[in-house]
């Protein structure tokens, strides 16, 4: 990105997500990195790990929703599509385990779709989809899964 | 943690050219406390006795990422042309967001904390531009935490700074809020590069 | 050792002179009587004349206090010591108590940290009992909406930030913690009722949070988008007259939110400057930068040219403005750079300036805007201003 275009974006408007769309690995950095640390794993007890989640949340259905509600996604100043390739990354780069073959990758739709109502009542929900992955490992007793790469980023100009 | 401990391994690299600068950081810092008499409080950039208006002649367009443009410092009457490259200077281009003291003048550097002191995980990051490269980089500002205010070096940079209900990039918090060990004992401020901002 | 003898002879002639009056002006058996062990002064009823100077003294943050100024006479009457990194102390609203957030750790500025309401005594400010709270008391520049009360003065609302978000009630009547309201992504505390008040979130919506008469949280509901986040956010400095908050933007445009049967809507928005005030890059900036007297139906900004992002930086001015009018009746010179302000809420009120960067209040009348009055040696990095 060009230093002119760069001035002529902050110059015309207060923006503090600059012009263009960063590649994801940088989107995680500038809106998640700041409490949830560079590889996911949080602080304990202040922020919760992600990298044990990511992949069962994304999993289920109210999972999924779930990663787009939280407040810390639902309101970055990423776009919808911004929004989805920021979590495919980061299902595909912060989770302990590999995402199976068969994990639907995030649309810009579906992000849209749930973003603008962002959850009130964080723990709660967060305490019982864990109570739900455990109930459905339980069931499934668990499966071996192979990485996949993540999807094209689409939200890149 | 092991993030940390790559960027040690990268942050030794790099800091053995600048191996010189190093020293040239403590005896610059040990300066500019006794020359400038700076101020042990938070500075807002801008305001200087003078009155001058922030970022040169009224109706200046902003250049925030450009750091070093940002207008006159209360501690430098003039910004020195090459501040912007100065890891002891508030101008320096890393600093475009930093609020606090420089963990170089305390006994860190940009990337490490003073002893005794406990990096906080969690942290508040800004995208400044090296003019040096002409790149814009993204810069992790960890607070060093579990001792008193540091006092020496404090520069405060507003640059794309966001109110405290936008919390990552606000500069507002005191930050060693996330150290779950050392908890909320602010000491100094590192200004630590993560990747380039592409 | 020298001896001059002209100057000898004077000092000779001086103490001789006064040994005589010392002689003729009292009997020589009299002196000066002792002074009784009088113990502590005993603070009258708060006149609004006074102000909390609250200071976190950011060198040294394990003594950060609140000071008690009489802004008619100049008079330091007294301090409270609050702890780690405080924030500021909150009158009761009968004045019969002052209530204060605050931190300690178990050894300075390490150990076990301990987060406490302090409940203080006003005449003698010294405290009466505390509260324990969760030890997640948001440590940030501060703000007056770090802490507020309910609208009947029942509940202490405090914000914590850990980074997790959420809002501590305590019961100030039967002076216990009752429970910490979740508030993800959304920060601070602006009450809107008696059991009711509003964070600001990420997004430019509001969460509107609803209390029952135990405290708890009954209802919480995001609003539609009332700021412009992305393009020129606004400040938490928001100020309350009547039923209306008023917050300013980076770009000086005043955002009201009208409390509507309990709910938080977004009133019509106006500026504080003019093109031509706009084309000198006047900008309001501070730390404490808004004031308001609900009676004259003023609000007080402090003004100074900048570019964007100097949103933090002090003036040389408050700019005056009519609340019904939407427009700007005053201008106040400063003394002095100025980060904080505050209006006392009688019908004689006075302007309080302070700031963080200098141990002077300044005291001003607040209509004519003239200069009373300087106080030196308040605090070390002074931030907020408080009527009793």
């Amino acid at each position: 990105m060009s230093l002119r275009r760069l001035l002529s974006a902050i110059a015309a408007t207060f923006s503090w997500s600059a012009a263009g769309a960063y590649e994801s690995s940088v989107s995680y950095m500038l809106q998640c990195m700041g409490c949830h640390t560079p590889d996911g794993r949080g602080e304990p007890g202040r922020v919760p790990s992600v990298r044990e989640t990511l992949v069962p949340f994304a999993s289920l259905p109210e999972g999924r929703r779930f990663l787009i509600q939280v407040p810390g996604a639902a309101q970055s100043t990423l776009s919808d599509a911004e929004l989805a390739d920021l979590l495919n990354w980061m299902i595909h780069n912060l989770s302990q385990s590999p995402p199976p073959q068969t994990l639907a990758p995030y649309t810009a739709a579906e992000v849209a779709s749930y973003r603008h109502t962002p959850l009130v009542n964080v723990r709660d929900t967060r305490a019982q989809l864990l109570a739900k992955v455990a109930a459905v490992n339980a069931q499934q007793g668990g499966s071996e899964s192979t990485r996949t790469p993540p999807p094209p980023q689409a939200g890149r100009k | 943690m092991r993030w940390f401990d790559t960027l040690t391994e990268v942050s030794a690299r790099s800091m053995a050219k600048r191996t010189s600068r190093r020293s040239v950081i403590a005896s610059l810092g040990a300066v500019l406390v006794g020359a400038s008499a700076l101020p042990l409080l938070p500075v807002a950039r801008g305001a200087t006795p003078a009155d001058q208006p922030a970022g040169g002649k009224p109706g200046a367009k902003p250049a925030p990422a450009a750091a070093g443009q940002s207008g006159a410092s209360r501690t430098d009457a003039q910004p020195k042309a090459d501040a912007v490259n100065d890891p002891a200077s508030c101008d320096y281009w890393r600093h475009c967001a930093i609020d606090g003291f420089l963990c170089g003048c305390c006994g860190g550097s940009q990337n490490t904390c003073p002893p005794g002191t406990e990096m906080s995980a969690v942290t508040w990051v800004g995208t400044c531009h090296n003019p040096g490269d002409g790149k814009d980089y993204v810069v992790s500002y960890n607070d060093c935490c579990g001792k008193s205010t540091c006092g020496r070096c404090l520069c405060n940079r507003n640059e794309r700074d966001t109110p405290i209900y936008i919390p990552f990039q606000s500069n507002d918090y005191n930050w060693c809020s996330g150290s779950s060990k050392a908890n909320i004992a602010y000491h100094c401020s590192t200004a630590r590069i993560v990747s380039v901002a592409r | 050792m020298n001896l001059n003898p002209r100057r000898a002879a004077a000092t000779l002639l001086g103490a001789g002179l006064l040994a005589l009056s010392a002689g003729l002006a009292r009997p020589a058996a009299a002196e000066l009587p002792n002074d009784p062990a009088s113990g502590s002064q005993v603070l009258p009823a708060a006149s609004p004349h006074w102000v909390w100077v609250n200071d976190f003294v950011f060198p040294h943050m394990t003594d950060g206090k609140a000071m008690l100024v009489d802004g008619d006479t100049g008079r330091y009457l007294g301090e409270l010591d609050t702890g780690f990194g405080s924030v500021r102390v909150v009158p009761s609203l009968d004045g019969s108590v002052i209530y204060s957030p605050e931190s300690y750790f178990s050894r300075g500025t390490r150990g076990v940290r301990t987060d406490v309401v302090t409940i203080y005594d006003p005449k003698h400010l010294a405290p009466l009992g505390e509260v324990i709270i969760p030890p997640k008391r948001s440590s940030n520049m501060p703000m007056m909406a770090n802490v507020q009360l309910t609208d009947d003065g029942r509940f202490l609302l405090i914000y914590n930030f850990t980074p997790g978000q959420s809002v501590t009630v305590v019961d100030t009547k039967s002076r216990s913690f009752v429970t910490e309201v979740e508030t993800p992504g959304c920060a601070l505390v602006f009450p809107t009722g008696a059991r009711s008040f509003f964070s600001i979130c990420a997004d430019g919506t509001l969460l509107d949070v609803r209390l029952d008469d135990t405290g708890h949280d009954t209802n919480k509901q995001r609003t539609v988008g009332i700021f412009d986040v992305k393009h020129d956010p606004v400040t938490e400095k928001g100020v309350r007259v009547g039923d209306s908050w008023y917050f300013v933007s980076f770009g000086g445009t005043i955002y009201p939110v009208n409390i509507v049967k309990g709910a938080p809507v977004a009133g019509g928005t106006w500026s504080l400057l003019t093109a031509a005030d706009k084309a000198a890059n006047w900008r309001p900036g501070g730390l404490q930068q808004l004031a308001v007297h609900a009676g004259l139906h003023r609000l007080y900004s402090i003004m100074h040219q900048g570019s964007l992002y100097t949103h933090k930086d002090p003036g040389k001015e408050v700019w005056v403005y009519d609340l019904a009018k939407h427009a700007r009746v005053q201008k106040i010179a400063m003394q002095n750079l100025t980060g904080s302000i505050q209006v006392s809420r009688d019908e004689h009120p006075l302007l309080f300036g302070a700031f963080i960067e200098s141990n002077i209040l300044d005291v001003y009348d607040a209509v004519g805007g003239n200069h009373l009055r300087s106080i030196t040696d308040i605090g070390t990095t002074p931030t907020l201003l408080v009527s009793p």
